[in-house]
């Protein structure tokens, strides 16, 4: 073995070149666990993408005269009261829940991030403010908060998204919040104020790339939690109604069959309800696991 | 002595101002959401109106006025209790929640124990062990009862239990119409039940009890159980643990000293959870028609009725501010230093 071979063994060996994203998260959870999450993940996503190029049935055409059908071959998840396929509506609901989750998410975060960057880089009575507003608004009663907004501005999925991501932006805001305040004392920022950056591009130059991995770990938790509130919302009939596919507007379709024993009208959305949630909330786990490592 | 006087007196002074500040925002919320989202005229006058009605409406309720004039005459009636007139049964919004606060009260706080029954024990078993099968098993069933949707777990039980299998009665209210309700004492049908000393009674709110109570406490305890494990866990590898390891303590000794070190934040997180269930109730209130605050929110918006959903926005609101200030102040009971920092 030459001397350089050997040299770089023992380097490598002391300091392993950076591994891959998903090396190191394999490494902090197992590699069960991540592959099933983001396998699971995937196939939901790429599920609710196809939904309308799939061989399924028209997820809101009713048949008056299939009203309540358990399953079979031909439904496999049977059909609601109203005679709809319950199996092809449970996976055209992907679509209806995740791009609403996913939008009030994203504007969120727009708002969020900026606004915790704020409170946190200029401290003091800004931040004093900013700080009650948004843990007032962490102890609000939210599925009725929510119900309180509709009911006052209109019910319309417009103002569902908005309202979802109205409870995101604290959550947000916090966040960044966290991250910034420690980083005004650092020298790399310090450095960029004596160069004579105006603040506004201190913050979303230098501090806020600081703060995008925490965010995106929180991102799938959030939309798990507003996949949830939808539901929620829908299920009591605000939101998406019936015939948009819908879990938990088809999960209250079924709520009355269900003592009846006609139960899959309800546990087959209310399934896909709980997987979705369940994968988002792990896939988020395994992420934040880098960053707690990190700190 | 007068050292410690003074101390206690500055942090109930903060905290309690922290309290007022906080009820005031939310006061200003509510505020802005029936004033300036909507506007209140409209939500009363209905489908079919003139603009004569609007106008005459509008100069009754004082919409007429500037906002600030019109906040503090909405804070005036707050204070002196006046939460509005519901439009559909024309009954004092303030009336209806007195008679429905008890039946809410009543199943989140045996959610709330049932919760604590499991997640505080597993919790700590858990924390202490955090290799162990139990451990794994606890935290699956955390992980699981996060993601769990509570009014489909209700619907599940509902199917199992009386669908079924028959084993419970029918998740139609707190007690069967056949029985009927204790006399009122509390309005807690168990308490009133064990009062009137019929057991027939007591009995039958238990069985209606059990399953909402099961859901909510299923769905709401894993933050505690997360909580208390994890506490439990970085407590367990600390030094003064290892220390008091080192000198030979037996085991029990050693975890009745760190319990004693997460009671804080397990007693923080127990109170965040019931002020959360007080208004988590409400899906679950619907699926068992349980007659509370949930229910009656939710009624009352099918009714396009606007008051009732507010007054229980400002209570629940309230109650969750109130639960979080007594918290604090436990915390500070059991843990001096937050007296001195907060």
């Amino acid at each position: 073995m030459t001397t350089v071979a050997r040299a770089r063994q023992v380097f490598e060996r002391v300091r392993p070149g950076r591994s891959s994203l998903y090396q190191r998260l394999i490494d902090a959870n197992g590699a069960t666990r991540v592959n099933v999450n983001f396998a699971l993940l995937i196939a939901i996503v790429l599920l609710g993408l196809a939904a309308p190029i799939l061989p399924l049935r028209n997820p809101v055409q009713p048949l008056p005269l299939e009203r309540l059908q358990p399953p079979s071959a031909e439904h496999w998840f049977g059909t609601d009261t109203n005679g709809m396929d319950v199996f092809s509506r449970t996976i055209h609901a992907i679509r209806t829940d995740f791009t609403l989750a996913i939008s009030s998410v994203v504007i969120g975060i727009v708002i969020g991030v900026p606004l915790g960057a704020i409170s946190g880089y200029y401290g003091g009575r800004v931040d004093d403010v900013i700080t009650r507003i948004t843990e007032v608004f962490q102890g609000f009663p939210q599925i009725l908060f929510a119900m309180a907004v509709l009911a006052a501005a209109g019910n319309s999925l417009v103002n569902l998204i908005l309202v979802i991501a109205f409870y995101n932006i604290p959550v947000y805001s916090k966040m960044v919040r966290s991250v910034v305040v420690p980083l005004r004392e650092v020298e790399f920022v310090q450095a960029a104020q004596v160069a004579g950056n105006r603040p506004a591009a201190i913050v979303f130059r230098h501090i806020i790339p600081n703060a995008l991995v925490p965010v995106f770990s929180q991102l799938p938790l959030s939309c798990a939690y507003a996949v949830q509130m939808i539901a929620g919302l829908s299920f009591i009939g605000l939101g998406v109604s019936i015939p948009t596919p819908e879990w938990g507007s088809m999960i209250q379709n079924g709520a009355s069959q269900i003592v009846f024993g006609k139960w899959w009208v309800s546990v087959f959305p209310g399934l896909a309800l709980f997987l979705s949630v369940w994968v988002l909330n792990n896939v988020s786990d395994i992420f934040k696991s880098l960053v707690i490592r990190r700190a | 002595m007068i050292e410690i006087g003074r101390e206690w007196g500055l942090f109930l002074f903060r905290r309690l101002s922290y309290f007022v500040v906080s009820l005031v925002l939310v006061s200003i919320i509510t505020f802005s959401v029936t004033n300036l989202l909507g506007n209140p005229v409209y939500l009363l006058v209905g489908t079919r109106y003139t603009q004569e009605m609007v106008d005459n409406l509008t100069a009754e309720l004082g919409l007429d006025k500037p906002i600030p004039e019109r906040y503090l005459n909405y804070v005036r009636n707050l204070l002196q209790g006046n939460l509005g007139v519901s439009r559909y049964s024309f009954n004092a919004v303030s009336d209806e929640i007195q008679a429905r606060l008890p039946a809410t009260l009543e199943l989140s706080t045996y959610a709330l124990i049932l919760g604590v029954l499991w997640a505080v024990p597993a919790g700590i078993i858990a924390g202490i062990r955090p290799h162990s099968l139990f451990a794994r098993f606890a935290d699956l069933m955390a992980r699981a009862g996060v993601s769990m949707p509570g009014f489909w777990l209700g619907l599940l039980l509902i199917f199992v239990f009386y669908a079924e299998f028959n084993l419970l009665p029918a998740p139609l209210g707190r007690i069967p119409r056949r029985i009927g309700a204790p006399p009122s004492v509390t309005g807690w049908y168990t308490i009133d039940s064990l009062l009137a000393g019929d057991m027939e009674k007591l009995s039958a709110s238990f069985q209606q009890l059990l399953l909402p109570a099961l859901t909510l406490a299923l769905t709401t305890s894993p933050s505690i159980l997360q909580i208390t494990r994890n506490k439990m866990q970085e407590v367990m590898s600390s030094d003064y643990v290892r220390a008091a390891r080192g000198f030979g303590l037996p085991s029990r000794v050693i975890n009745r000293y760190a319990f004693k070190n997460i009671l804080a934040s397990v007693i923080t997180m127990i109170a965040m959870t019931y002020g959360y269930l007080l208004s988590g109730t409400v899906l679950v209130e619907v699926i068992f028609t349980w007659p509370g605050l949930g229910l009656y929110a939710v009624d009352a918006m099918n009714h396009s009725d606007y008051e009732p959903i507010m007054g229980v926005v400002l209570l629940s609101a309230g109650f969750y501010l109130f639960v979080y200030f007594v918290a604090d102040i436990l915390h500070a009971l059991i843990d001096p230093r937050v007296r001195i920092q907060a």
